[in-house]
């Protein structure tokens, strides 16, 4: 099956005043139709910067971005609109993605007409209220002529997937879509974003830093998880999950407090080498992990960037940028 | 303005806003803010005083030579003899008799519908300096008219506070029959003699009108330039931005003196290209960094994503926001326009096609009446007219900023 | 999340050679070489422009010069054009890029060539004589209006809401509204000429004439006495705007974590008010400052015109009137370089006391 988005060596700095801050860094990753893919890390880990180029709203500093097979640079006219209209952006925060000076119905219908998707302004109410409907925000009658800021939390969020909707994108890039919504309807908005995968054939990439709700979402996907601008581990779900491979994500997943206390206590917690955060301008060589690794190999993880790869004999089908592990060296922790 | 974008969003933006959909909000917003209130009773008053006022009464550009530079309130005068006091108080008890005038005077123009229907008539005296009016009274006394119709101060003068003993015994038998026939000169006369109040309601059209083509003008140029600069970025950006501070830097009054020696500005629409072509700046570096924050917003960001062109996220996306901080700057702008070209008149820089406020100040300062304290008003009631406008924009503009920028109103009130 | 910000260029165009553009780049970086840099840009640019407007407007000085002399002194045409080149220290018979070069030599000496009006007078020593007049009042009233503002902007934001504040606050958008020669006139006629209060004819000039200049007493309290009304105006006329945006400042200062945390750290509350709140909502007083001079000195055209006080603004309007182009082109330059110079100033002390734009080099 051809993936339908992909990362082919994608890099991509920032420049602030003269220093260059390498965000994302020689990173493989392919979407493939109808998956749910999560990104998680850390701040700063670049997944943000990932969405926005898998969204097309970035270009890449270096490396290729294929849509459909296409290298999307290369895509011009007709083309270029069609995969602009595919992929779509949900932002985290629903007080600051809708515009505070259009209704709901504005802010729904302008893509509508832009895209001669309606002809008329019955034709766009009609498809406005559907919109609507789809995501769960009925009666729609009471909604469309509303202001965002009349609306709830929840409730803006659903209007900013609606929006994201009304171009019958392919793909839904949901950068931490739910992070700013309170905790109770969290759910309900998971819920409602995977539905759309069987009602609206839409494959969704979402970006979070919580672990807990990438496990949630994409139990039945994969998970890349993302450190210093590199995916340090990519596979299914409840591989890494169950079973995560490099040191980076099994401090994560050590990490996490359960519900149940008891169990949270008798967890076994990784101690890192290092608390410090390394900052994307002063990158160290080799993995940039390995000042905080637990088991870092002195002469091969500061000198070789790692690759991602299997684990030989590994039961985990995730692919890990971990060269002790790949190459099969003996790991042992450090004790601090 | 039907409605005036808001913000009820409060978050670390400086100038969101929603529209809402009536202006209801912003009224009773106004009326918790007493300055702003003020502030826009005042623009009201201007706004009736330069539109409505001056087809309701007329220009009055009249030269009365016998009425040089007298104070606020003066009027004409019926004067007679003691005896007949009783019997003529008005123009119209003068049936048959014979009443004198001075020549190109109210009193002249008053009297004519008279004349010309036979009612009574009329003898007409010339003005020159020191006779005229002594002349008058003297026809009075020795009973040549029955009635004369002067300018009130130049009688008391004559009649009260004469120091010629001959004349004083001569008069003595004159008195005031009427002392307010026509209407009186609100703020007193200049020194030609001609109606300050006149001056003073049509006066201000002109002015008012350049003022706000200018910060128009500037405002314009400063939104399109800083959107500009802001959403191409690179190479325009430096270069826009580097042009911005030089003229920033430039003093733009002096240059403004320089430029009208070398160009004649009789042109008021000149004068605003002019003065707005010099005061966009800090606006355009302020728009700038509007723009650039707001297109950062994820609501631009989507708007991108759904591909709905430049046009569209400038127009609606962009510039609806900021409405709120381009009206406050736009009036500030206007303040600024105000002090440049009225500056410029004062100098004596700007041809004189229209006797603005401008122009009186101008007069007030060459002529010297400034000096004088018999005149103050000539020169009084042009600044306070320039001053309470300036000071109703600017209070008006300030309410606006305190209720726009959520910065201001949370810090001001943490409780609210 | 990442805070990305969009790509920047950074700095203009450097050298090509990788070491020359290496110490470009040092010497780019470095605060005050960078702002001195862009002043002499700025007075460059300035002194081109007013360059070729002399010259290449339509109806330019020297075209109307050489009328004048036609017609009003029975000169030749050629005459005229060779007594107007000297004057205006140009050759005409060279191209006007050759005359520009040249003009700039001039500059780069001092020479801002000879007054039309009082022949053999040169322009810079006419400036010499008026200028410190103006700096001395304009100054003055900067640092008084300055100093007073600040007071009064933190006072308004201790007691914001209160009585106090709002009544300081409308006089001070009632002060900073009215243009400040309309206060001038106002005064003018009020206090002096009603009220008389003072007299309007013994206070013009720069000093009373029958002194002799000197360090003495009487001299002085002459001089303070005659610059009193354009000082006043200047204190009045930008005082307001001190006030509120001091307030303001002060305000957003009074709600920011550290200060709160030094409160609870028990710091006596002047300790905390000097240190903590002054120090920083005065900062942003500073790129106001850079605004503020370079409308009083503009503004000094005016006031010092209406109080018949003898400094650069009143010489400037003289030589308007009087047609005298090269005084007012040297002037002109003079009253820029000054707005350019106080700028550089303020900058440099905004840099000195904020370590922010010392150590990163830009806001």
């Amino acid at each position: 099956m051809e993936p339908i988005l992909q990362f082919e060596n994608v890099s991509r700095s920032f420049h602030k005043g003269r220093t260059v801050i390498p965000v994302l860094q020689d990173v493989n990753l392919s979407v493939n139709p109808l998956e749910f893919l999560c990104l998680v890390g850390e701040s700063g880990c670049g997944k943000t910067t990932s969405g926005k180029i898998l969204s097309g709203l970035l270009k890449p500093s270096s490396g290729r971005v294929l849509f459909k097979g296409q290298d999307v640079s290369t895509l011009r006219g007709d083309d270029y609109r069609g995969y602009r209209r595919s992929l779509q952006i949900i932002h985290q925060d629903p007080y600051a993605s809708l515009n505070p000076t259009h209704t709901i119905y504005n802010t729904l219908s302008y893509p509508l007409f832009r895209h001669n998707l309606v002809r008329n302004r019955t034709q766009a109410r009609e498809r406005v209220a559907e919109l609507l409907t789809q995501v769960d925000l009925t009666p729609a009658a009471d909604i469309i002529d509303k202001y965002p800021h009349q609306l709830s939390g929840g409730q803006r969020q659903r209007v900013s997937i609606a929006r994201a909707l009304t171009t019958n994108p392919s793909v839904l890039i949901a950068d931490e879509a739910v992070s700013m919504v309170d905790v109770s309807i969290r759910i309900g908005l998971l819920h409602m974003l995977m539905n759309m995968r069987t009602n609206l054939g839409v494959t969704i990439v979402f970006i979070t830093h919580d672990l807990a709700l990438a496990k949630y979402f994409a139990w039945d996907g994969r998970i890349a998880v993302m450190y210093l601008g590199r995916i340090v581990e990519i596979g299914s779900t409840p591989d890494v999950i169950g079973d995560p491979q490099h040191p980076y994500t099994r401090v994560l997943l050590s990490a996490i407090p359960e519900a149940d206390p008891e169990k949270t206590r008798s967890k076994q917690h990784i101690q890192l080498r290092s608390e410090d955060i390394p900052a994307l301008t002063d990158l160290p060589p080799g993995c940039a992990f390995h000042p905080r690794c637990p088991w870092f190999v002195p002469g091969l993880c500061d000198v070789h960037v790692p690759a991602l790869a299997r684990v030989p004999g590994a039961i985990s089908d995730a692919d890990v940028a971990c060269i002790p592990l790949t190459e099969g060296v003996p790991l042992a922790l450090h004790t601090p | 303005m039907a409605s005036i974008p808001y913000d009820l969003g409060g978050r670390s933006v400086r100038f969101t806003s929603n529209a809402l959909s009536s202006g209801g909000v912003f009224f009773r917003a106004l009326r918790r803010n007493r300055a702003g209130l003020i502030g826009f009773i005042g623009l009201m008053i201007y706004a009736v005083w330069i539109l409505i006022a001056p087809r309701l009464i007329p220009f009055d550009d009249n030269v009365r030579l016998d009425q040089i530079a007298s104070p606020p309130g003066s009027r004409l005068m019926l004067v007679t003899r003691a005896d007949d006091a009783a019997r003529y108080t008005t123009l119209d008890d003068l049936q048959g008799r014979t009443v004198g005038v001075l020549g190109n005077t109210s009193g002249e123009a008053m009297v004519e519908p008279y004349e010309e229907q036979g009612a009574f008539t009329v003898e007409t005296e010339r003005f020159s300096n020191g006779r005229g009016i002594p002349d008058l009274l003297e026809m009075l006394a020795e009973g040549e008219v029955d009635a004369i119709i002067l300018f009130s101060d130049s009688v008391k003068e004559y009649l009260t506070s004469n120091t010629d003993a001959g004349q004083n015994e001569q008069f003595a038998n004159l008195t005031v029959a009427n002392a307010a026939l026509g209407p009186p000169y609100l703020l007193g006369t200049d020194t030609q003699g001609r109606d300050i109040f006149s001056h003073i309601i049509h006066g201000g059209t002109t002015l008012i009108a350049t003022a706000l083509a200018a910060g128009l003008m500037s405002t314009l140029i400063a939104v399109m330039l800083g959107s500009l600069a802001a959403l191409l970025g690179g190479v325009v950006d430096n270069a826009l931005t580097a042009f911005a501070n030089l003229v920033l830097t430039i003093p733009s009054f002096p240059l403004l003196v320089v430029l009208a020696s070398l160009i004649r500005l009789d042109n008021p629409l000149l004068l605003a290209l002019l003065i707005a072509a010099l005061s966009w700046p800090v606006l355009m570096r302020a728009v700038r960094s509007q723009v650039l924050s707001l297109r950062e917003r994820d609501y631009v960001e989507a708007a991108f994503a759904l591909d709905l062109g430049l046009r569209h996220i400038v127009l609606r996306e962009i510039l609806p926001n900021m409405m709120s901080f381009v009206a406050i700057n736009f009036i500030f702008a206007v303040t600024k326009a105000m002090y440049d070209q009225v500056g410029l008149i004062f100098l004596g820089m700007v041809p004189i096609n229209d006797y603005t406020w401008g122009v009186m100040l101008y007069f007030g300062r060459s002529r010297g009446t400034l000096f004088s304290p018999d005149s103050a008003s000539m020169v009084l009631s042009p600044v306070l007219a320039i001053a309470m406008f300036q000071v109703s924009l600017v209070l008006f503009a300030r309410s606006l900023e305190e209720m726009f920028d959520p910065r201001l109103r949370t810090a001001k009130s943490p409780g609210t | 999340m990442a805070t990305e910000s969009p790509a920047v260029p950074s700095g203009p165009a450097a050298p090509s050679f990788p070491i020359a553009r290496h110490a470009f780049r040092r010497f780019y970086t470095n605060y005050t070489a960078r702002t001195v840099l862009q002043a002499i840009v700025t007075i460059w640019a300035v002194i081109t422009f007013t360059f070729f407007l002399i010259r290449l407007m339509p109806g330019n000085p020297v075209e109307v010069y050489v009328d004048f002399l036609v017609n009003q002194q029975n000169m030749t045409y050629d005459e005229a054009y060779s007594r107007a080149a000297s004057q205006f220290r140009f050759d005409p018979n060279v191209s006007l890029v050759t005359q520009y070069v040249e003009y700039m030599g001039q500059l780069l000496r001092g020479d801002l060539g000879l007054s039309i009006t009082s022949s053999g007078t040169r322009v810079i020593d006419q400036i010499a004589r008026f200028l410190p007049w103006t700096i001395f009042s304009v100054g003055l009233g900067l640092l008084i209006s300055f100093t007073l503002g600040v007071i009064l902007g933190t006072i308004m934001a201790y007691k914001r809401n209160t009585a106090i504040d709002h009544a300081l606050s409308f006089l001070a958008s009632v002060l900073s509204a009215v243009p400040n020669y309309i206060w001038g006139l106002f005064i003018i006629l009020v206090l002096g000429v009603q009220l008389n209060l003072f007299s309007v004819g013994g206070l013009r000039g720069n000093y009373d004439p029958s002194l002799q200049p000197g360090f003495t007493l009487e001299f002085i309290g002459s001089v303070l006495k005659h610059a009193f009304l354009p000082v006043l105006i200047y204190v009045i006329g930008s005082i307001g705007g001190w006030m509120l945006n001091m307030r303001n400042s002060t305000v957003s200062t009074l709600g920011e974590d550290y200060v709160n945390v030094a409160r609870a750290r028990g710091l006596t509350s002047s300790r905390i008010l000097l240190a903590y709140v002054g120090r920083n909502a005065a900062l942003p007083m500073f790129t106001l400052l850079a605004i503020n001079i370079g409308f009083i000195i503009g503004g000094s055209v005016i006031i010092e015109e209406l109080f018949v006080y003898k400094g650069i603004g009143s010489f400037l309007f003289w030589s308007i009137t009087q047609r005298d182009y090269t005084s007012m082109q040297g002037v002109f330059l003079i009253i820029t370089i000054s707005v350019v110079v106080s700028n550089l100033l303020a900058d440099l002390l905004y840099s000195r006391l904020d370590p922010r734009v010392r150590v990163s080099g830009g806001k």
